[in-house]
């Protein structure tokens, strides 16, 4: 059970970003679990399922909370010239921080950028992110849980990552 | 290959699933274009930094109360 608390909790806390809410989501979880008795066909038929169940009453939890958080995801994707190429201050575009120390990265200045620009997303965007990279299931997978097309949730992935990207080059960047 | 069109399959290419064909025409791409060699080494750490954010624990009290909640239950049922 802890192994499957474990990731129910992670998974909602990652969505709701509130320890509060994300309790209440194992709970719930759980006792529908207990209800239900032995009715899946495998580990997988019962990890399927709870990824589905978590994901779809964390994103309902969320709804209507917290928009005012949110980011413009327009504002934090690459900016392009009308041929195709980089826009921008050139030191801005050429900012590596990937291989500073890696307590530039963990401070916890830098952590309170990572935690907020994940906060900001779009809750759906985050769900696919958190899924995506944290769970790593594919998007496959993705997809079926959120009951969504493949080419949205890897576009939503992949907006997603960028957005954060570039709030971390914003404060990361200058320093490299 | 431009950077739009460079940076727009960076997902694709760390997941290895791009054509060879589309591969080598980004690594060519990446080869001269410092600025979106930048832009795939912090997309790609922007990656393992969210995974590693997200990897949280639950907290030992709350585990305590689903498993007190869930005996409670089971009592219940019987």
């Amino acid at each position: 059970m802890s192994r499957h608390s474990g990731r129910v909790y992670r998974l909602a806390y990652g969505i709701t970003r509130n320890q509060a809410d994300a309790e209440e989501i194992v709970q719930d979880v759980f006792l529908t679990l207990v209800r239900k008795g032995a009715g899946f066909e495998g580990h997988a038929a019962l990890t399927s399922w709870m990824y589905r169940v978590t994901t779809n009453v964390a994103l309902n939890k969320r709804r209507g909370k917290r928009r005012e958080l949110e980011v413009s995801l327009e504002e934090h994707l690459p900016t392009y010239s009308e041929d195709g190429h980089r826009a921008g201050d050139r030191s801005y575009v050429l900012a590596d921080w990937s291989s500073t120390p890696e307590q530039a990265h963990l401070s916890a200045e830098a952590r309170k950028i990572l935690e907020n620009a994940i906060d900001g997303l779009p809750d759906h965007y985050r769900a696919v992110l958190i899924l995506r990279d944290v769970e790593e299931l594919s998007n496959e997978e993705v997809a079926a849980i959120l009951d969504d097309s493949l080419g949205s949730v890897k576009s939503r992935l992949h907006r997603a990552r960028m957005v954060v990207r570039e709030q971390l080059t914003r404060h990361l960047g200058t320093r490299s | 290959m431009t950077c739009k069109d460079a940076i727009a399959i960076m997902a694709d290419y760390l997941e290895s699933a791009l054509s060879p064909e589309l591969v080598e025409k980004l690594e060519e791409h990446l080869h001269d274009c410092a600025p979106c060699r930048a832009y795939l080494a912090t997309y790609r750490k922007t990656k393992s930094l969210a995974a590693d954010a997200g990897r949280v624990e639950m907290p030992e009290e709350m585990k305590t109360r689903l498993r007190e909640l869930l005996l409670a239950q089971l009592r219940e049922r019987r």
